[in-house]
């Protein structure tokens, strides 16, 4: 230990000696001998009849190993120095550290770098994921209507366009939410002759109706399937998947490719059964309010639970377990409450012909 | 040092030799893949050139180690430029296209289909031209570098054209597609102010392809027999077993012709004086991947994180050149040094070479 000190403190004590080392000037590919000196602030380097000077502080690190030392300038394309191990400590001490992590981390240290990012990335999972809910709520109506009729338009040529059935699908949208469907910023609803069971919200107000949603239930039970779409509507769901799309999903995507994509698609289905149940909840009170008897409603969540899987798969994909549902609605069922059918028999009957042309 | 250094040099019996240890790169590995983690993948540029600067800097050519100057933050940059390009697209064509069947009807919809697709051809083969170039441009060799100072974009539309070419004669022109993109490529590639010449043809590696062609399109037809009369009445049935032996066999096949290629490709490449040769054998190959694949299972999967050193090892490990190399003339590289680094090959998730 004492022996060691006091070398240490000879070799420092002694007068630098200029150390040999191989210059590539990033001119040609010709190595140079040089002799290397720290002064002060910059290194000196010369050979016979030729010297120059570099600031430290344009030196960088390129590579170390126990053979050689090798820096760069950040200022000369392809210059290096290329100085062989052991380089004394007082020349050692001027030339800039190794880089390892980047320059941020080296800094700091690897374990309190782990610490400070992995609390970073733990509130932006965080904030990705709660902010739509919040932000949601503030999106203008008008913009989100604006890409929605931009994608949507008039529904194109697959719309259902019976006239009368088209009136009836609106009266049956005003008797669940008086008023919804009314007004520049008011529900748009249309049925497509599309063979698969399922209704669905789109971004700005839009809900189409499947034809199979219409000709394979009665107004009762579309009733409720359409007062479960107004309340996603309403809730903003649309909005809030969107913007949860847009923002946490594209970054995920962006820098974790196909594992991300998994990870992401049960974020966003835990997401949307939380918003089905509120959604269903609304419907149920619209029903109530109506007048609308839930138990037809309750008989369609039941059928479809039982239905084989091919038939109900798209609908069950991004909506609840179909038989909690049923009991949900089916609960809602007030005995001394007297029900009136939402549609007249004319209505119904010019519904359910919507997509004949 | 030597006014002229030759190839071999007398000191070392390779002109080429890696010298890492695969202690050294897990350490770097594995700190790789834990910041990469913890920053939402952030860290993955910074871990790419920390990776590189490693295997670079232990890569010797004749007598002086190559080195990595390219840096994390630029490939990130270049990466997110890219990305928001492409994302922004993606969404333009996730929205748009359905809304486009539903307005105009579906001959519409696949029409602008096919020209997306044609685009996507034209971006790949835009990715591997400024993949390359970006990687000339930050290699140096005693204070050199290479570079480019075409952009690639004509090399684009050629490659759509080579792989419709080769797509549309049952993929048989792929060799020929495959070599005349990899002159196209490297003919417009320096290292200072030597250009690379490749003149590769697909005359070395056409018989190999047959062969996995061959293999594909008959194995494909056996398997659907076997299964066919095993499961009468129901095509649908497949057969792991099966399966297996026949991916196996047209793997095994296509590795023949990728031993072919590597060999030709560097074969036919030279620059300056330099000529190479690339030594591996099919059995070399075969070794490689049953290690690939053998270490994948073992280590369930943590041996992907130094499969950059062992798949740079090996091509290190087998490539060789001659000649000589006239270090005066061997001056600074005039190309123009590239901005998006390789942001296109990141963002589209494409491999190295």
């Amino acid at each position: 230990m004492r022996k060691d000190s006091w070398t240490r403190w000879i070799s420092a004590r002694s007068d630098p000696v200029p150390q040999k080392g191989s210059l590539f000037d990033g001119v040609s590919a010709r190595a140079h001998e040089v002799l290397v000196e720290g002064i002060d602030a910059s290194l000196r380097l010369h050979s016979a009849g030729w010297s120059d000077e570099v600031p430290i502080s344009k030196l960088r690190s390129l590579a170390r190993d126990a053979k050689r030392l090798r820096v760069g300038r950040s200022d000369v394309d392809g210059w290096s120095l290329v100085l062989d191990q052991p380089v004394a400590d007082d020349l050692l001490a001027l030339l800039p550290a190794e880089q390892r992590y980047g320059r941020w981390i080296d800094r700091i240290g690897l374990l309190p770098a782990l610490g400070v990012l992995g609390a970073v990335t733990a509130s932006v999972v965080i904030i990705g994921y709660t902010a739509p809910q919040w932000i949601a709520p503030h999106v203008p109506f008008s913009w989100e209507r604006r890409l929605g009729s931009a994608t949507v338009g008039d529904f194109g040529p697959r719309r259902c366009r019976g006239a009368q059935g088209e009136e009836a699908l609106n009266a049956l949208v005003e008797k669940v939410a008086p008023g919804a469907a009314k007004g520049p910023d008011g529900i748009r609803i249309a049925a497509l002759d599309v063979p698969i069971f399922n209704a669905a919200a789109l971004p700005g107000g839009y809900i189409v109706v499947l034809k199979p949603a219409i000709t394979e239930t009665n107004p009762d039970a579309l009733a409720g399937v359409i007062a479960h779409e107004v309340a996603h509507v309403r809730r903003r769901h649309v909005t809030k998947a969107l913007i949860r799309e847009l923002g946490i999903g594209a970054l995920i995507r962006l820098f974790a490719g196909d594992v991300g994509a998994n990870a992401e698609q049960l974020l966003d289905l835990s997401y949307s059964r939380a918003d089905e149940a509120q959604a269903d909840a609304d419907a149920m009170d619209m029903l109530r309010r109506a007048n609308i008897d839930p138990r037809p409603t309750a008989a369609l969540f039941r059928r479809l639970a039982t239905q084989s899987p091919d038939f109900s798969a798209e609908f069950l994909q991004s909506h609840p377990l179909s038989s909690t549902r049923a009991r949900g609605f089916a609960a809602t069922f007030d005995p001394k409450a007297h029900y009136i059918p939402v549609l007249s028999g004319a209505q119904a009957n010019a519904l359910s012909k919507i997509c004949l042309k | 040092m030597d006014d002229v250094a030759s190839a071999p040099a007398a000191e070392h019996s390779r002109a080429i030799e890696f010298t890492g240890d695969m202690r050294d790169y897990v350490r770097i590995a594995a700190t790789n893949a834990l910041l990469t983690l913890f920053t939402l993948f952030i860290y993955r540029s910074w871990a790419k050139a920390r990776s590189r600067r490693y295997l670079w800097s232990n890569t010797r050519f004749i007598d002086d180690e190559l080195q990595w100057t390219g840096t994390g933050k630029e490939m990130f940059i270049g990466f997110l430029f890219v990305a928001l390009f492409l994302g922004a697209l993606g969404l333009a064509i996730n929205i748009g296209l359905p809304a486009l069947a539903i307005r105009e009807g579906p001959a519409i919809a696949f029409l602008v289909l096919i020209g997306i697709y044609m685009f996507g051809m034209f971006l790949y083969g835009l990715a591997r031209f400024r993949g390359l170039r970006y990687r000339l441009s930050r290699t140096t060799w005693r204070g050199i570098r290479g570079g480019s100072d075409d952009g690639g974009w004509r090399y684009g539309v050629k490659a759509i054209g080579y792989y419709l070419a080769a797509f549309f004669v049952g993929g048989l022109l792929y060799p020929w597609a495959q070599s005349k993109l990899w002159n196209e490529r490297w003919n417009k590639m320096s290292f200072g102010p030597e250009r690379f010449e490749a003149n590769m043809t697909s005359d070395d590696t056409r018989g190999a392809f047959f062969l996995f062609w061959f293999s594909l399109v008959i194995g494909s037809l056996v398997l659907g027999a076997i299964i066919g009369v095993m499961h009468p009445g129901n095509p649908n049935e497949s057969s792991p077993f099966l399966s297996l032996i026949f991916y196996a066999a047209v793997g095994l096949a296509y590795l023949r012709f990728v031993t072919a290629y590597y060999q030709a490709a560097a074969q036919w490449t030279r620059v300056g004086d330099l000529e190479f040769r690339f030594t591996a054998e099919y059995k070399d190959w075969l070794k490689f991947y049953a290690t690939t694949v053998g270490l994948a299972i073992i280590t369930l999967g943590l041996a992907m994180f130094i499969y950059d050193f062992r798949r740079w090892r090996f091509v290190i490990g087998h490539l060789e050149a001659y000649g000589t190399v006239d270090v005066d003339a061997l001056t600074q590289s005039r190309t123009a040094v590239p901005r998006d680094a390789e942001g296109f090959l990141d963002a589209l998730d494409i491999g190295a070479f």
